[in-house]
Parts: structure tokens; C-alpha cells; sequence
């Protein structure tokens, strides 16, 4: 039984991180109709921001050296700079494109970010010893939680709700979730599309910083390629869920985090390799049963 | 147009005395076919400049058979496509022998054009025994051991020296270097453990955000072993430590010799019984006299000590090859691997180096035991694994 709690805590913690940089993905995507891969690269470089930028394998610390809150919010300032430059830079001129358009211009700040890291950083992984008093697990009735476990899931779940509360019961969230339902119509109604979209950026840089720093205490390390992983998975996460729809996503993070957990756990040992095959398998048997994703929005239905 | 004259009398002058001094003792050309942008720049980097420093070593020493080595060096800016066309411009320029990068997908193909033009490619610190006969052809070598070679080695170690009884294995799979570390490891503690001493086996992927389910079946197991195994390299293998740290796991962690050097050491603060094999100590507590001495030479010849131990590689496969070239006399590719395929237990600074008609690659070169303290890696001790991998597990077949 207690194994059983444990394998949920597990899954639940993973499809946690998951939903957060799904949000993040779909967010951008309502009011923009852009697959943000970009946003793996807002990840790498807002864990990279701890350490001083040098070629150094063992850098000194630089935002990790500062106190919690001045570290938190120093990441996330940072990643949220980051995205509204690169929405300022190579998406809004391309706003009117081709959503293939845009896909690819998020390609190419993708490269053109992981190689800057690469540059200034080397392509040799680091580590950084922030937050080890999170990282040890604590026993809560035979079940072991992880501190940083413990903290993705509350994380994850105050972010979500007050992204809730924001979309619902603020003027501007408001505006957002107009635009993500017709973005034409919303400007034609006086919707500031700059605004919006500028902080539609500005909260998948939030979002960002805050898988930023919650994968750097659970891995204490930094790698180029950190932040891939989560998005390529936050990404099926997006399509399984419904395009367009942040629900959506958050569910669809969970579900792709919780069936890597229960496949990784239950699968005999001579399948366990193809875990992701597994993961990648459900998405598309979603996919054929429901092409629109599990919650639809009123968007992505096709208007007659 | 006087002036053009004078000029050009004056270059030829100049030209005259360096052409004919040339004729006399043409240099020898090493060609260096590296990552000097992109991922594995990173690891190709320390070995190549080490592999300089015994370049320059052996000049002033008065050169090879009486000849200045000279090197030139293409960036095959990690691409394997690059890596193919600058090995053959490097071998149609006309070097003596081709250094290829440090892993077997991305020195292969350089390797090839070498092969081609019947010229000895030899890769800094390729881990997989098709650098060699069987794969690239029987004028790749590597300055490496088999992958397969560093599962054994940490096996019988802990099984034989640190008394452990039994053992769990946990395997990245992301890339074979890996896969074969941990083969090798499963095969020598089975024959001297018995099988049933491995009490179990999981595997995860380098970029993986969390091991957390592989914890848990750890942590559910009947009997708890004495050890785990990790077959991994970073930054994967460095976060599952950590996370195995984090969940309690106490137990002596036993690794591959990727996660050597203690860059990685601060995802672990306090990181204690980790073992693993390695080429040598960059903290001055090597036992052999010759790893310190090298130490010192990098130290003084670029200022600091090698940023990774994987450099000592690529010095000692310069010093291999130039020893077959003043016992063959020549640089023909045909005299030198016949004089390679004659090593047996050569003495070279990277440790015993045997080389056969089959073999290009070392399966039992001894390893310097390192562990973790006080937030460092130090020596134990050398030790030299008896149990050989034999063609299969080399090459992994019907594993």
C-alpha cells in the first residue's frame, strides 16, 4: 500500500513540473498560435544565471550566491527578460506570418540561445549545491517525499490557481483569454495586442524561472540541454490536453508525468527502455480517439 | 619595378635556404581532426593539448628520427559530416598520422579517411573497441580502455577489495558508452560473485528530470544490497547521485570513470563512499611517480593543471606512436602498426599498453581507485582487473 502512495507521490510530483512548463508552452500558443520551443532555452539559461557566466567548470556562484528571495526573484526577472526580448526581437515582427512562420523563428532562437550558452558557458555540464536542504526527502507516514517534490507540487499548484485567478478576475487576464478565444475580434473590441501578448511572454518567463530553479535542486546540476527534455514532454503534454486550452495543458502534463512514473514503475525490466515509446504511444492513441485534445476550446473548433 | 626585383631576389634568397634545409629533413605532420567548437570540444580539448605538450617535449629532445614534428589541426565543430571532410583534407595536406576525436561516432569518420589513404588514425579517447580492427579497420587505435573495461575493474574491486557482497545496478541508456560499462560490469562481478549477487537492475535516461520511481523499487527491495552501481556520465549521472543522496540511499555507490574529477562534486555537497576507476589523480596524491611528473609539465607549460584527467591520454598517444616510429624507423603506416601490435604491457605514462593483430584498444590496463572525500576525489590505490573481456562482451554480442 505504502508502495503504491509512494509511486503516486512520485508520478504526481513529475506530471507537476511537467504541467508547469506545458502552462507555459500554452499559454503562448492561445494568444499567439506559437509553439514556443524557445522556451526550453528560457529554462537552461535561468538556471545558468546562478553561476557567474565563464568558461570555467567550476564557476563561483552568482545569483545562487544571493539569498533565497533575492535568488528566486533574481532567476525569474531574468527569464522574464529573456522572453519578452525574444518576443520583442523575433516574434512580434512576425506576428501577421504563417504560424509555420513562427515555429520556425522559435527554432532559431532556440539555436541561436543554446549556442550563446554554449559560447560564453562551454558545452561541459556544471553543478551548483543550491537548495540541499530541499533536496533530502522527508518520511510522512512510511511515504518518502522529497523536499523538492514537496515544493514542485505546491509550486505548480499555487501558480496554477493564481493564474486562474488572474485570467478570470483581472482586466487584463480577461483580455488574454479574449485574445486566446479570437485574436482579431479582441483587437477589433480594443484589446491592447501588444500588451498582451508582452505578458502572455512575461508569465511563460515566470513560469520558466520557476522550472528553472526547481530542476536545478533536484539535479544540482547545468547542461545546455536541461531544459528539452521537459518541453518536448510539456509539448505532447499541450497537444494531448487540447491546443489553445491552459486546462488543457495543465492535465496533459500531469498525464504524460504520471504515465512515464507508472510505466518506468510497472513495465517488466526488458521493456523498461522503451518507457518514452510508451508515453509517446498514449499521446498518439489520444490523439486518434480525440484529435482536439481532451478539452477543447471554442477556438479550435472549426467555425462552419 | 627595380623595387619588384629586389624584392623577389630577396624572397628567393630568403626562400632558398629553408627549402633545402627542408629537403634535408622534411618535418613529420601530425594532423589533429577535433571538435574545436561544439559539445565535444570540451573533451577533445585537454587530451589535445597534452597530446602538444609531448609534441613539443619530443622536439626539443632533438625530434623523431632526427625530424621537427609539426601539427595542424581542423575543427570538426562536432558534426559528423565535418569530421569526414576534414579527415580527408588533413590526409590529402599529407600528415604522417590522424589524432580523431574523443568518441567513436564522431572520430569514426575522419578515422575512415584516414584509412582511405592508408595513414594510422589514432582517437584521443574513443571508449568503444570498433576504433580499431573489426570496426574502423586495423589502422584505428585508441589511447583509451574498452568502456566494458571500467565495469569490470570497479566490479572486481568492490567485490574482491572493499568486501561487497552484493550489488544493484542502475543504467543510463542514453548513449552504449554506457551500456558497455555497465555489460562489463555485470559480467565480472557475476564470475565473481555469482548472478544472483545482483540482486537487481534499472535504467534511466541522462535527462531524465527525476529517479524518482527508480528509488522507489530501490528502496523496496526485500534485501537492500551493499552497493549501487551507476553507469552513467554527466550531468544525468551527477543529479541521480544526488537524488539517490537526497532519498537516504546511503550505501557505497560505485561509478564509471565519466564521472571522474570533481567539477560535478558541488551537486553533491559532502559526497562520501563513491567509488570509481580512473586514469589518474589531478589532485597530487597520484601513487605513480610519472602521473605526477606529467601534472607538473601541464602546470607549468599552460599555467594550470588539466582541466580533465582524460588529458593524460592524449600525451601518452603521441608517445606510443612516436616509440613504434623510432623502433620501426619510419613513419610508413604498414612498419609502425607492426610495431604497435607488438606491445605487450609497454610502459607508457598512461599506465601498460598492449596492443594486438585483433585488439586496438586496452582491456586491462590498471586503474587508479579514486573515491570521494571532503568534497574531492582521491586516490586509493591501483588496481589491475584480472577477469578479460573476451570478443562478445567487447562487442556486446548475444548480451
Amino acid at each position: 500500500m505504502a508502495n503504491i502512495v509512494q509511486v503516486l507521490v512520485d508520478a504526481i510530483a513529475l506530471g507537476s513540473l511537467y504541467a508547469l512548463v506545458a502552462l507555459a508552452i500554452g499559454l503562448v500558443f492561445g494568444v499567439m498560435r506559437l509553439v514556443n520551443f524557445a522556451q526550453a532555452d528560457y529554462i537552461t539559461i535561468g538556471a545558468y544565471a546562478l553561476v557567474v557566466p565563464t568558461v570555467s567548470v567550476t564557476p563561483p556562484l552568482l545569483l545562487g550566491a544571493l539569498p533565497s528571495a533575492l535568488m528566486i526573484g533574481g532567476v525569474l526577472v531574468v527569464v522574464m527578460a529573456l522572453a519578452l526580448l525574444t518576443e520583442r526581437v523575433a516574434f512580434r515582427p512576425l506576428r501577421n506570418s504563417n504560424p509555420s512562420t513562427l515555429l520556425i523563428s522559435s527554432f532559431a532562437v532556440s539555436y541561436f540561445l543554446q549556442n550563446l550558452v554554449m559560447l560564453i558557458h562551454t558545452g561541459r555540464p556544471k553543478s551548483v549545491g543550491i537548495g540541499q536542504g530541499l533536496a533530502n526527502a522527508v518520511e510522512i507516514g512510511g511515504v518518502r517525499v522529497p523536499g523538492v517534490q514537496l515544493l514542485t507540487m505546491v509550486v505548480t499548484a499555487g501558480l496554477l490557481v493564481a493564474l486562474v485567478l488572474f485570467l478570470k478576475k483581472t482586466p487584463l487576464g480577461i483580455q488574454m483569454r479574449a485574445a486566446a478565444e479570437n485574436f482579431q475580434m479582441a483587437r477589433l473590441l480594443g484589446m491592447p495586442a501588444n500588451r498582451v501578448i508582452a505578458l502572455a511572454f512575461a508569465i511563460s518567463g515566470l513560469l520558466g524561472g520557476a522550472v528553472s530553479l526547481l530542476l536545478t535542486i533536484q539535479t544540482g546540476t547545468l547542461d545546455l540541454r536541461m531544459g528539452l527534455m521537459p518541453v518536448v514532454y510539456a509539448f505532447f503534454a499541450t497537444v494531448i490536453g487540447g491546443m489553445g486550452s491552459l486546462p488543457g495543458a495543465a492535465l496533459g502534463g500531469f498525464l504524460v508525468g504520471v504515465a512515464s512514473v507508472l510505466l518506468q514503475t510497472y513495465l517488466p525490466a526488458d521493456l523498461r527502455p522503451f518507457r518514452d515509446a510508451g508515453v509517446f504511444m498514449m499521446v498518439i492513441l489520444i490523439l486518434l480517439v480525440r484529435p482536439q485534445g481532451l478539452i477543447v476550446t471554442s477556438a479550435a473548433k472549426e467555425r462552419v | 619595378m627595380k623595387s619588384v626585383a629586389v624584392a623577389a631576389s630577396a624572397a628567393i634568397a630568403l626562400l632558398l635556404p629553408v627549402t633545402s634545409a627542408a629537403h634535408a629533413e622534411e618535418p613529420i605532420k601530425i594532423g589533429f581532426a577535433i571538435a574545436e567548437s561544439g559539445w565535444l570540444s570540451n573533451y577533445d580539448s585537454a587530451p589535445f593539448k597534452a597530446a602538444v605538450m609531448k609534441i613539443e617535449e619530443i622536439n626539443k629532445a632533438g625530434g623523431l628520427l632526427g625530424r621537427q614534428i609539426e601539427y595542424s589541426v581542423m575543427d570538426t565543430k562536432t558534426e559528423q559530416a565535418r569530421a569526414a571532410t576534414v579527415g580527408a583534407q588533413l590526409v590529402d595536406s599529407g600528415v604522417d598520422m590522424l589524432v580523431v576525436s574523443c568518441d567513436y561516432d564522431f572520430g569514426a569518420p575522419s578515422a575512415l579517411a584516414a584509412k582511405q589513404a592508408g595513414k594510422i588514425a589514432f582517437s584521443l579517447c574513443a571508449a568503444d573497441p570498433k576504433m580499431g580492427v573489426q570496426g574502423v579497420g586495423p589502422l584505428a587505435f585508441t589511447a583509451n580502455s574498452a568502456a566494458q573495461s571500467e565495469g569490470i575493474a570497479i566490479a572486481e574491486y568492490g567485490n574482491k577489495k572493499m568486501n561487497l557482497k552484493s550489488v544493484y545496478v542502475l543504467e543510463d541508456l542514453t548513449i552504449e558508452y554506457n551500456k558497455s560499462a555497465c555489460a562489463g560490469f555485470r559480467a565480472a562481478w557475476t564470475a565473481s560473485a555469482g548472478a544472483e549477487t545482483i540482486l537487481g537492475n534499472d535504467t534511466f535516461k541522462n535527462d531524465d528530470p527525476s529517479i524518482a520511481s527508480q528509488i522507489t523499487r530501490l528502496k523496496g527491495l526485500a534485501t537492500q544490497p551493499d552497493a549501487v552501481f551507476v553507469c552513467s556520465f554527466t550531468p544525468g549521472g551527477a543529479s541521480a547521485v544526488r537524488q539517490l543522496r537526497a532519498a537516504g540511499i546511503d550505501l557505497p555507490i560505485l561509478a564509471n570513470t565519466a564521472m571522474v574529477d570533481n567539477y560535478w562534486l558541488n551537486a553533491v555537497p559532502g559526497l562520501k563512499d563513491f567509488y570509481l576507476p580512473a586514469f589518474m589523480s589531478l589532485y597530487g596524491d597520484d601513487p605513480r611517480p610519472e602521473m605526477n611528473k606529467f601534472l607538473e609539465s601541464h602546470k607549468a607549460r599552460y599555467g594550470e593543471p588539466p582541466v580533465s584527467s582524460y588529458s593524460v591520454l592524449g600525451y601518452s598517444l603521441i608517445e606510443q606512436w612516436a616509440y613504434a616510429v623510432e623502433q620501426a624507423k619510419t613513419t610508413e603506416s604498414e612498419a609502425v602498426v607492426g610495431v604497435m601490435n607488438t606491445f605487450k604491457d609497454q610502459p607508457f605514462t598512461a599506465g601498460p599498453t598492449s596492443f594486438t593483430d585483433q585488439l586496438h584498444i586496452q582491456v586491462d590496463r590498471p586503474w587508479l581507485i579514486m573515491k570521494v572525500e571532503n568534497d574531492s576525489f582521491r586516490a586509493v590505490e591501483v588496481y589491475r582487473n584480472s577477469f578479460k573481456p573476451d570478443m562478445k562482451l567487447l562487442f556486446r554480442v548475444g548480451q
